[in-house]
């Protein structure tokens, strides 16, 4: 099954930190890519079981403020619960001028033993930071200081 | 000569280059990157981009700076020094970065190889237990609110008061560990709840704890190095690399957006929006100032904590006391953060980002013990090449706003160095060469493979060459704890 949504680590800017791009079909999607790269940016979700949930609705008319503050929410909860995350299923609709974002953080306590841990996100930056619409899919470029 | 630029880019001293104000349009002031010309060369284009970037910001004096360290960061360089007048220049929390007060510790001790040695796995593994490191990971220490709103106004003089450190440490750290001005009550509940269970813990990244060895043969200057406690003969010393963990970076975070506002009402505009800014004197200006000093207050705090991890680890390994075994701290210094500091210009917000401080003995800011060495400097290689203890300068203070280099600088992005090296067969190879490493991610560990890093050794001598810090000693790695 082919996915809608793509992302890859960007190597050739901000050495010292974590560049990556996501893309998608649609806003949501691109919202979707976006999510999985900085959850496997902390840690290896395959790794991390269930237990832990947060229900998160949040809303912009700007959709690219809404993505960026959504990706800082998961940074905080990570340090404010202590976990990491298996998966963060969304949706994205429009109402008006209006984005809402309906959004699931799953996740489970920090546990050394049995994840596979990755870097601290220290936070989500706003250097080179842009969603765009190229060639009929929506892209975002992301620095994450780790 | 080839560079990752096309800009012009001038020699000035051998270890001194400049992008005059031409070469970009709203430079206010030149730009100077300190570095050999090896060092120059390897600069990556980031580096000249926003080095010049930040010579645009209202209110800059003299020069943006770039120390040889420097690499592509977000909004600043990683390296970068900046001042700006009180009265018409702004701050930045891009000129801080995310991890306030980000900064070194060293720790020296009374042991020699020959005492640690036997006992290094037993230690090592003692310090990993002791001082949590890595994602999400969570102190011993428990706050109330009120409590955790103590430590932002008190930093690591809180940490004595509980018992957590000696009185006598206080004098060895920038600001005495406590910077005055921090106001808890801007503070959002979202920094508090995001750091109020971090206090003695690492972080991941480049963030470690190091157990190191002095050889005589790798002291530079023995009378300053016996001053600062030094002595060389095989000495053990530890090294701590950390900051305000998630507390500062979710002051920062809060701080970057309402200074994005904030711009829109001054009508300033900047080439980065990670550059976001504000006039130092505006409220939103003032603001930030203070909730940047709870966080560094808290930086200092954190590491005084781990600090007293670490001489109960050691006590414990060792059968005797931690003042027993000589574990007076050397110095503890910041790399990430603003202050207002007095130069010929008069008073201004000097920014460091990925840099320290480097007061020369002639600086009156400076306690009675460093008077006659100026300030210590700390600065981290990779954790398999080595570190180096410097002091500052004088002409530190008259050059570069007291500034200096603070750590090796990458040349590598982590992605590349994972796909150089696994993180299991680099523990291994450490483990050969006399190094024991416990980590808590292997794919973090290959990311700071010494590989991925700038000869230290090379980027130390330019700005001693420079004069704006003065070699004392190179440190040897034999334990290394990283997240």
């Amino acid at each position: 099954m082919s996915m809608a949504w793509s992302f890859r680590f960007l190597e050739e800017i901000a050495l010292a930190d974590v560049a990556f791009e996501a893309e998608g079909e649609s806003v949501e999607e691109v919202f979707r890519g976006a999510t999985q790269a900085i959850l496997e940016t902390m840690a290896n979700p395959a790794t991390v079981s269930g237990g832990w949930e947060r229900a998160i609705e949040r809303s912009d008319a700007d959709p690219s403020v809404l993505l960026f503050d959504w990706l800082s929410e998961v940074v905080y909860w990570k340090d404010a619960a202590g976990v990491v995350f298996q998966e963060a299923p969304l949706t994205l609709t429009r109402e008006g001028d209006i984005w809402l974002l309906r959004a699931h953080l799953i996740g489970a306590p920090v546990d050394q033993q049995t994840q596979e841990l990755h870097a601290d996100v220290k936070g989500v930056t706003k250097h080179l930071y842009e969603l765009k619409q190229t060639g009929g899919r929506w892209k975002v470029r992301v620095v994450l200081d780790v | 000569m080839n560079l990752n630029t096309d800009m012009t880019v001038n020699r000035i001293t051998d270890e001194i280059w400049e992008i005059p104000m031409s070469e970009k349009p709203g430079m206010l002031v030149p730009a100077r990157i300190y570095a050999t010309k090896g060092i120059l060369q390897g600069m990556d284009s980031g580096v000249f981009d926003q080095v010049t970037n930040v010579a645009c910001l209202p209110g800059i004096r003299r020069y943006a700076l770039c120390m040889p360290d420097g690499h592509w960061g977000y909004g600043f360089p990683i390296g970068g020094v900046a001042a700006f007048d009180v009265l018409e220049g702004v701050i930045s929390p891009g000129g801080v970065g995310y991890d306030i007060n980000c900064g070194m510790r060293l720790i020296r001790t009374d042991l020699t190889l020959a005492d640690v040695q036997p006992y290094l796995e037993k230690l090592m593994t003692e310090l990993f237990r002791k001082v949590p490191a890595g994602v999400g990971a969570s102190g011993f220490v428990r706050l109330s609110g009120e409590e955790f709103r103590r430590v932002m106004t008190h930093g690591a003089r809180w940490c004595v008061e509980r018992g957590y450190g000696w009185h006598r440490d206080l004098v060895r750290m920038e600001e005495g560990g406590c910077i005055e001005g921090a106001d808890p009550s801007i503070v959002t509940d979202h920094a508090i709840k995001r750091g109020i269970n971090q206090l003695g813990t690492l972080g991941s990244g480049n963030h470690y704890l190091e157990v190191q060895v002095v050889s005589n043969d790798r002291i530079f200057d023995p009378v300053t190095a016996a001053a600062l406690g030094i002595t060389g003969h095989e000495q053990i010393v530890v090294m701590v690399h950390c900051g305000s963990r998630g507390f500062g970076h979710q002051v920062a975070s809060d701080y970057l957006k309402i200074f994005e506002k904030a711009m829109r009402r001054y009508g300033i505009t900047v080439k980065d929006q990670q550059l976001a800014c504000a006039p130092f004197r505006s409220p939103e200006g003032q603001e930030y100032f203070s909730a940047m000093n709870c966080a560094a207050n808290t930086a200092f705090a954190n590491r005084q904590v781990i600090t007293h991890q670490i001489r109960e680890a050691f006590a414990r390994v060792f059968g005797q006391s931690a003042e027993a075994l000589g574990m007076e701290l050397v110095y503890d210094v910041a790399h990430n953060i603003a202050k207002v500091e007095r130069y010929a210009e008069g008073d201004l917000v000097v920014h460091r980002k990925g840099a320290t401080r480097a007061f020369g003995p002639g600086s009156s800011e400076l306690p009675e013990t460093f008077r006659q060495t100026g300030q210590p400097v700390i600065c981290g290689g990779s954790m398999e090449t080595g570190s180096y203890l410097l002091v500052g300068t004088d002409q530190a203070v008259r050059d570069t706003f007291g500034s200096t280099m603070h750590g090796a600088g990458r040349t590598m992005s982590r992605a590349q160095a994972k796909r150089t090296v696994r993180g299991a067969e680099l523990q291994q190879q450490m483990k050969q060469r006399g190094i024991l490493v416990k980590a808590v991610s292997m794919s973090g560990l290959a990311e700071e493979a010494g590989l991925a890093y700038k000869d230290i050794s090379e980027v130390v001598e330019s700005v001693d060459r420079a004069g704006i810090t003065k070699k004392v000693a190179e440190l040897r790695p034999i334990g290394n704890i990283k997240g």
